[in-house]
């Protein structure tokens, strides 16, 4: 019953497809065997994961895309359907992670807001609503969204990216209830901390080496490619709607609490 | 078919511990295909016999009443006799009962409570110190998705799947840094018959589901594999439902 996690011959799109998370999926997925239309902002980091992908041996090309642009978007999605006739899974990575500074809510401008909300959430609605059609035509489809832990919890001073991920949430569950019948599945990614790279504002201002999680470390990119792969391949058909959530045990105690041990005898 | 290495569990040992139902035995059947050595625990002889029937030859098991002193270190030493080490520990606690709070039973309760919430304490007991002795080991809980939502005549059955739950977020983050992780499979319908769509959708909670199917072990084996996997290292305490849907239904 396990070859059902093989990818092969599957036609992915995945958005933020160039660096961390993003890159590590496609690495895990070109190895099980799909074929993938890889997004991103910047060509150069795509570009090289498409060529990785090749040399894993499938298919792949990318397209430099502005989620938050539905023409970009549109094309992304043309341009799977031109180069492999179908999309089997939409993969919504992208987001923004660099411009999340933390600040008090009144420091916050309309403009920000709107940009983080546009690219964090936005974004992934303007893919699906695309792929939308194209999967129920194809009476099969697996939508996957990444949000994060602080999509459930709230942050210090962290309010534009809460909402948004929070928001990815709530998407896949909308999303999985109103296609399931035309066999189209949404779940979501639940990542914690990640540290992917210098640009990533957020783990820098962390403590090092993750022993603040239940854990004692912090996740790393390649943590997600079999992840990925198990929620992108008919190995999780019956699942939708739901929450795949890998973030070293920070969410089934609070990271807080960590180190806290109490021994309490049986009361009278 | 290119299936990942990173779900391989070849070279692992496996302990699977099932207090009823059905599933057990295609859960042994993954475990196994995956490459793993699976050792069986079982509440009744019957139980065990069938999830031993699915497992290679030569396989063993022990009868473990939960209810008993002792009897999970006595299932444990059966264990010590055959294998030296313990990887994988997963617990099929579902035991199902349904009856309207008045006619249940003190004794009923508690039989439900033992089977299903004890036994997964006792086992974890047991096998968790080997596995932080070892600084390796991975649990998977198996749960009904009634953990978290509720079902007329439900409770007792209900109670002892969030007890379980419970035991998998406190004893995830009270082992995970000796590299133990713990999760927990929700589950929703599963068939293990090979019911046609016809014959299930005329269940009501089937066309209540949104993907309006049971699932089937195949819904399931490939899951459970990769949380028993080591490079399943950064999920712990969690639970991932694999139901159709029902979690996230209104």
């Amino acid at each position: 019953m396990l070859e059902s996690l093989s990818l092969d011959g599957k036609s992915v799109v995945i958005t933020g497809g160039g660096t961390g998370l993003g890159r590590a999926m496609v690495r895990d997925m070109a190895r099980a065997g799909a074929n993938m239309v890889i997004a991103g902002r910047r060509t150069a980091p795509i570009e090289e994961a498409a060529a990785e992908a090749i040399s894993l041996g499938v298919d792949a090309t990318f397209v430099a895309t502005d989620v938050t642009d539905s023409s970009q978007v549109a094309n992304l999605m043309k341009t799977c359907l031109d180069r492999f006739g179908k999309i089997d899974v939409l993969l919504n990575n992208a987001g923004a992670v660099s411009d999340n500074v933390r600040k008090p809510i009144w420091e916050h401008t309309d403009e920000e807001w709107d940009r983080i909300m546009r690219v964090n959430l936005t974004g992934a609605f303007y893919c699906a609503r695309e792929v939308s059609q194209t999967m129920v035509a194809q009476e099969h489809g697996k939508i996957i969204n990444v949000a994060s832990g602080f999509g459930l919890r709230g942050g210090r001073e962290i309010y534009m990216y809460c909402c948004s991920k929070g928001g990815m949430i709530q998407l896949s569950r909308v999303l999985s209830f109103n296609l399931a019948r035309f066999g189209i599945t949404a779940n979501t990614i639940v990542p914690g901390f990640v540290p992917t790279g210098a640009t990533d504002t957020m783990a820098a201002s962390l403590p090092r080496g993750g022993e603040f999680l239940p854990t004692g470390k912090l996740g790393k990119p390649e943590d997600f490619g079999p992840l990925a792969v198990f929620l992108a391949s008919p190995a999780s058909d019956y699942m939708t709607g739901e929450m795949f959530i890998a973030d070293g045990g920070g969410l089934a105690a609070g990271i807080y609490p960590t180190g806290h041990a109490p021994v309490i005898p049986l009361e009278d | 078919m290119p299936v990942l290495p990173e779900y391989d569990l070849t070279g692992k040992t496996a302990i699977l511990a099932t207090s009823g139902g059905t599933v057990a035995p295609f859960l042994g059947q993954a475990l196994a295909e995956a490459g793993a050595s699976v050792f069986a625990i079982a509440r009744t002889q019957a139980l065990l016999d069938a999830v031993l029937k699915s497992l290679p030859q030569g396989s063993s098991g022990a009868v473990m009443d939960a209810g008993v002193a002792d009897s999970a270190k006595k299932a444990m030493d059966e264990f010590d006799r055959t294998h030296d080490k313990v990887d994988i520990l997963v617990n099929d606690p579902r035991s199902m009962f349904a009856k309207p709070l008045e006619d249940i039973g003190v004794d009923e309760w508690d039989a439900v409570q033992t089977r299903n919430a004890k036994a997964p304490f006792l086992l974890s007991q047991q096998v968790l110190p080997r596995m932080a002795k070892a600084e390796y080991g991975r649990v998977v809980n198996m749960i009904s998705e009634m953990a978290e939502r509720g079902m007329i005549n439900g409770s007792a059955f209900a109670a002892s799947q969030a007890a379980v739950l419970a035991l998998t977020r406190s004893l995830a983050v009270e082992w995970s840094r000796f590299n133990i992780r713990i999760n927990a499979i929700g589950t929703g319908l599963i068939d293990t018959e090979g019911q046609s769509l016809e014959k299930q959708q005329e269940e009501l909670l089937v066309r209540y589901t949104p993907l309006r199917r049971k699932g089937n072990p195949g819904d399931i084996g490939p899951l459970l594999v990769y949380l028993c996997s080591e490079f399943c290292d950064y999920s712990t305490g969690q639970p991932v439902y694999i139901d159709g849907g029902l979690n996230a239904h209104p």
